[in-house]
């Protein structure tokens, strides 16, 4: 990886999308992960674990896609983890359209 | 030089940070990716600033803060802890721990250092 002379600043922000462009395959991986807690929702064939592995995922989304300059993707994230980690029956719906709104708003 | 220690089970996370550290505030960054990993890199390279994960599997965040305070050798290093848990009650009870600080995920890079000298009060830092 290497970044033109410059600003710490812009230095910064060259490697940061650099590593942004290196972590696509990861984020992808945990919005799959998302769509089929989402899918299972929806057919309420959710598990417990899955629904909490799912919860952990966003919880991991909510804390890095600020970092890379996505503050939309973290609120979004941050939405499907409370409702994820919602006592009782999971709302199907809501987290269908959070994890669709999570997936629009990133440059994937 | 400042020294930093960052522990995270995240690699984009670390990396980030590390880069960030790095390059906007020529800090030397070491890297850990588990509690475990931290106390053994603490204990062998005593950095100056511990900025450690709340949710690590294993050993969390707060376990391994607890473990380093049992080690004479590197219980006097400032840890701050980063959490992406925005609701008051996380951060209060992270803050009772005894850590330096408690910084949020997720953090702007450019800004990283600065809130960690702030937190650390290093005024001689960004």
């Amino acid at each position: 990886m290497s970044a033109s002379t410059g600003n710490p600043g812009e230095v910064a922000r060259q490697l940061i999308a650099a590593l942004w462009e290196r972590s696509v395959p990861l984020i992808c991986e945990r919005l799959e992960e998302l769509d089929r807690a989402s899918n299972d929702a929806v057919h309420g064939s959710l598990s417990p674990a899955a629904r909490a592995s799912a919860a952990e995922t966003a919880h991991k989304l909510a804390g890095s896609l600020g970092m890379f300059g996505y503050p939309r993707g973290t609120e979004l994230a941050r939405d499907l983890e409370q409702v994820l980690e919602a006592k009782g029956a999971i709302d199907a719906i809501t987290l269908c359209q959070l994890v669709a709104s999570l997936r629009a708003s990133l440059p994937l | 030089m400042r020294r930093i220690l960052i522990i995270d089970d995240e690699d984009d996370i670390r990396e980030v940070a590390a880069l960030s550290l790095e390059s906007v505030a020529g800090w030397q960054v070491l890297t850990a990716a588990s509690g475990a990993d931290g106390i053994r890199t603490a204990q062998a390279e005593r950095p100056d600033a511990i900025l450690m994960d709340v949710m690590m599997p294993a050993m969390d965040g707060p376990t391994t803060f607890r473990e380093m305070q049992r080690s004479p050798d590197i219980a006097h290093i400032p840890v701050l802890l980063l959490t992406a848990k925005v609701q008051g009650v996380d951060q209060r009870r992270f803050a009772g721990l005894g850590v330096a600080g408690v910084l949020f995920k997720p953090f702007d890079p450019l800004t990283l250092a600065e809130q960690m000298a702030n937190a650390l009060g290093w005024r001689d830092d960004g």
